[in-house]
């Protein structure tokens, strides 16, 4: 057992994107980047908004706003590049913030509600409540699938 | 007096009608004066006339009454004529019979002579029969001395008649004399019928000329009256304006106080007003210079609150890069913690002072957030206070230029009041003035309204006068139409009194001719009387001669009585005596048969005289004829003439009344002239018409200013 699993559960990077909270895991979060500058590149697939180049590597930059659908917003300070990888691939998520870690008791997680499992379902992996906000855990794998079309050159 | 245009106009109008009126007035009674006069002339004229008529009358029955005696004297005469003629009849009966007595005397005496032998016892037959004869004798001698006593008064009558005769001749000259009088006045009196005549028609031309000027006047009199009535109905309107103008003027009074009042609250009010603005300009001057302080002040502030701004935003941006690196903390901090994870247990103490930092670098950004909410709103502050600052600036320059403008309007309201003050001093002043000028006003429009009472009131009268002018005018026309058909009488009858004249003239004519006539009858009757007379006197004388003769005869008869008487004594001498007798018989047988010629003579004459009688009787009766016509002419002109006097009095009553009435409507028509002239009216009039001082009606002199002139002498006139 690491640090990121004990018994209160693993740690997980909040972040906010249209008014809801999503969580990713720690482990799949290299770091969080202030989005400085955004290479658009031609033919890029839809919700990719350009490359970024973040610790000697070329990074896709995907808003998660266009992914999920929501209206796009402009940037500001508070504007993160959640920069999470899941094995080789790297994958640079545009939230709207990212200022919370937490750490969450794997027991408290409830799967996602049956009728949405559909849709939601291949990005949520489950919804954890406090309080007065449900934060949605976010499942990277369809995510990284999509952003497959995307080869870079520095994956080796 | 109140009056509006209108009343003036038809006052004025009336006032020259009236002037015609009088004017007209006037004329006719210069003309019903000539007609007057015309008409005296005609009654004096009519009177001589109808005097000379009744002379003519007068003469006439002289002339009928002497023709009356001159035919009763003839009668007489005619009648003595005829008992002459009877008489000598008688005379010539006696005669004859005494012519038989004689020739039976004479037969007698031859019987006597032949019975001379019978003498004795004839003597007494002779005796008894001479005294027979001598009775006889005497009866003749009677007879005789009465026919001589006939034939005197025969001869008186002759004389008589002579006499009368002459009378009737001189009488029949005077009455040639008077027939040519009477023709010359005849004449004269058809000349003057004449005249009058043609003045008639001239005053029947007049008269109709009268009548019509009478229409004219009496339509003019109308008009004036319905004038006067609408003068009246007008004065009554200017009454009812007069007392709407009595009480409009008091409720002017009132107003005027009240306007007065007003000016003097007005004139306290501007020149409060002006204080006031004069205060208010010097406000304005004080906001002026507030305002260009504001100005300033706002300026001032205004470049403070940049400065400010400034100054914030310099924070802004000093807090942006605080929060950027809170920011970048907090995301170095999560990056740590995320490290810090993956290296599990010896990251932990490094996860905590990640934690640490993330919190400070959490504080730090809520503080700059606040800070930056703070700057934000002071930014916001700011802005609104710039904003609001430049608002004030501009405002403040709006103030300021409202401000300048406002001063100039000032000065202008402070000239404007002034100005007004002035003008409500003088409204003020002009008030109190037209204060008393409205009591002038008041007291004016209230004697005003007594006046036009008055003028009513008159005027009321005079619709009353006008009526009883118009009333005087109808009566003018009909007194006029009266005059006119009587002057058409007049006329009639002057042309009738022309024929009646022309027939008298020729009647006159007749009359000289007949008197002619007469007087050659007179003449003739006269010669007829002569020898009648001379036939008289030698019947006289014949008479005398019979007398004498019977007388002789008498004598003889005595004498044969005394013969015969002697006879018995001395019928021897009978023989002789009976040849004296027989001579004398012869001698009586010719002188009866002289005295049956001269009775014969007698007879001739007496028929002569007879015819001349009967001439005489038939000329008288022509003349009485003539004369009867000539007085039932006469007395037809008697008649006339009277009918002619009275129509010409008639007339002359008729003028005068007219002339009254004209001076009476003259006087009226002054009268009304004199009101209408706003004069007092004079002192109140008789009835019909008469002068102000009820005296009839006096000539006005011919030689006074003509009708367009206008004067009358009833009345003043203005021009």
């Amino acid at each position: 057992m690491t640090l990121l699993e004990n018994d209160m559960g693993e740690t997980f990077v909040l972040f906010e994107l249209a008014g809801t909270t999503y969580a990713v895991p720690s482990a799949d979060v290299r770091q969080l980047e202030m989005i400085e500058h955004i290479t658009p590149v031609p033919n890029a697939p839809d919700a990719v908004e350009g490359v970024v180049f973040s610790r000697g590597q070329v990074i896709p930059a995907l808003s998660l706003r266009r992914r999920f659908g929501f209206p796009k917003v402009d940037y500001d300070l508070r504007s993160r590049l959640v920069v999470v990888s899941v094995g080789e691939r790297s994958l640079g998520l545009i939230v709207d913030s990212a200022r919370e870690f937490k750490r969450i008791p794997p027991g408290s997680i409830s799967p996602p509600p049956e009728t949405i499992a559909e849709t939601t379902g291949k990005y949520i992996s489950g919804i954890f409540s406090e309080d007065d906000r449900l934060i949605l855990i976010l499942d990277l794998t369809e995510l990284i699938a999509n952003g497959d079309e995307i080869q870079t050159e520095s994956n080796s | 007096m109140i009056t509006t245009e209108t009343d003036e106009q038809t006052l004025s109008a009336t006032l020259q009608s009236l002037r015609s009126i009088g004017s007209r007035a006037a004329a006719i009674q210069r003309i019903a004066d000539e007609v007057s006069d015309g008409a005296e002339e005609q009654v004096s004229s009519l009177d001589s006339a109808l005097s000379s008529a009744n002379e003519m009358a007068a003469s006439l029955k002289e002339t009928a009454a002497q023709a009356e005696r001159v035919s009763n004297a003839s009668e007489r005469t005619v009648s003595s004529i005829n008992e002459t003629a009877a008489a000598i009849e008688q005379v010539t009966a006696n005669n004859t019979n005494l012519t038989a007595s004689i020739s039976e005397t004479a037969s007698a005496i031859e019987e006597i002579s032949a019975s001379i032998e019978n003498v004795s016892n004839s003597a007494n037959e002779m005796s008894s029969s001479a005294t027979e004869t001598t009775a006889a004798m005497n009866e003749i001698a009677a007879s005789i001395r009465s026919v001589k006593d006939d034939t005197e008064s025969l001869s008186t009558s002759v004389t008589e008649t002579a006499a009368a005769a002459e009378e009737l001749s001189r009488s029949a000259k005077g009455l040639t004399t008077n027939a040519d009088d009477l023709s010359v006045a005849a004449e004269e009196t058809s000349a003057a019928i004449n005249e009058m005549a043609a003045s008639i028609e001239e005053v029947t031309a007049m008269s109709e000329n009268l009548a019509g000027n009478v229409e004219e006047v009496a339509s003019a009199i109308e008009q004036t009256s319905r004038s006067i009535e609408t003068v009246a109905q007008n004065s009554s309107r200017i009454n009812e304006s007069a007392v709407a103008a009595a009480a409009s003027s008091h409720e002017m009074d009132r107003s005027i106080r009240s306007v007065a009042t007003m000016a003097r609250d007005a004139s306290d009010i501007t020149k409060r007003l002006a204080r006031e603005t004069e205060e208010g300009g010097s406000k304005a001057q004080r906001s002026i210079e507030g305002t260009s302080r504001i100005r300033d002040s706002m300026q001032q502030s205004a470049a403070v609150i940049k400065e400010m701004s400034r100054r914030s935003n310099e924070i802004g941006g000093i807090v942006d890069t605080i929060n950027t690196i809170a920011e970048r903390t907090n995301m170095l901090s999560l990056n740590a913690s995320i490290e810090a994870a993956r290296a599990g247990d010896a990251g932990r103490g490094f996860a905590v002072v990640a934690e640490e930092i993330r919190n400070l670098a959490e504080r730090s950004a809520r503080a700059t957030a606040d800070i930056s909410k703070i700057i934000q709103g002071l930014q916001e502050s700011l802005q609104e206070a710039v904003s609001t600052s430049n608002e004030g600036v501009r405002i403040a320059d709006e103030s300021g230029r409202l401000a300048e403008e406002g001063m100039t309007g000032l000065e202008k309201i402070l000239a404007g009041v002034r100005d007004a003050a002035l003008i409500v001093d003088q409204i003020s002043r002009a008030a109190e003035e037209q204060i008393t000028a409205g009591q002038t006003v008041v007291r004016a429009v209230e004697s005003t309204a007594a006046l036009s009472k008055e003028v009513s009131a008159a005027t009321g009268e005079q619709s009353a006068a006008a009526q009883t002018i118009v009333q005087s005018a109808t009566g003018m026309r009909r007194t006029t139409r009266e005059v006119v058909k009587a002057m058409n009488e007049q006329g009639r009858a002057t042309r009738e009194i022309i024929k009646a004249a022309q027939s008298t003239t020729t009647v006159a004519n007749q009359v000289r001719k007949a008197t002619a006539e007469q007087a050659s009858s007179a003449a003739q009757m006269l010669q007829a009387v002569d020898s009648m007379r001379r036939g008289v006197i030698s019947t006289n004388r014949a008479l005398v001669e019979q007398s004498s003769a019977s007388d002789q005869v008498s004598k003889e008869a005595e004498r044969l009585t005394s013969i015969i008487s002697t006879v018995t004594r001395a019928m021897a001498e009978q023989a002789t005596a009976s040849k004296q007798i027989t001579v004398s018989v012869g001698h009586m047988r010719l002188q009866s048969l002289e005295v049956s010629r001269a009775m014969e003579e007698q007879s001739r004459a007496m028929r002569e005289m007879t015819g001349a009688s009967a001439d005489v009787s038939t000329q008288v009766r022509m003349i009485t004829r003539a004369n009867t016509e000539q007085a039932s002419a006469s007395e037809n002109i008697l008649e006339m003439i009277r009918g002619i006097r009275q129509v010409a009095e008639r007339n002359k009553i008729g003028v005068e009344a007219t002339l009254t009435e004209t001076i009476g409507l003259a006087a009226d028509a002054g009268e009304i002239s004199r009101i209408l002239e706003g004069g007092k009216p004079s002192a109140r009039r008789g009835k019909n018409g008469r002068g102000r001082n009820g005296q009839k009606a006096e000539k006005p002199k011919p030689a006074d200013g003509n009708a367009q002139s206008g004067s009358t002498e009833t009345g003043p006139m203005i021009d």
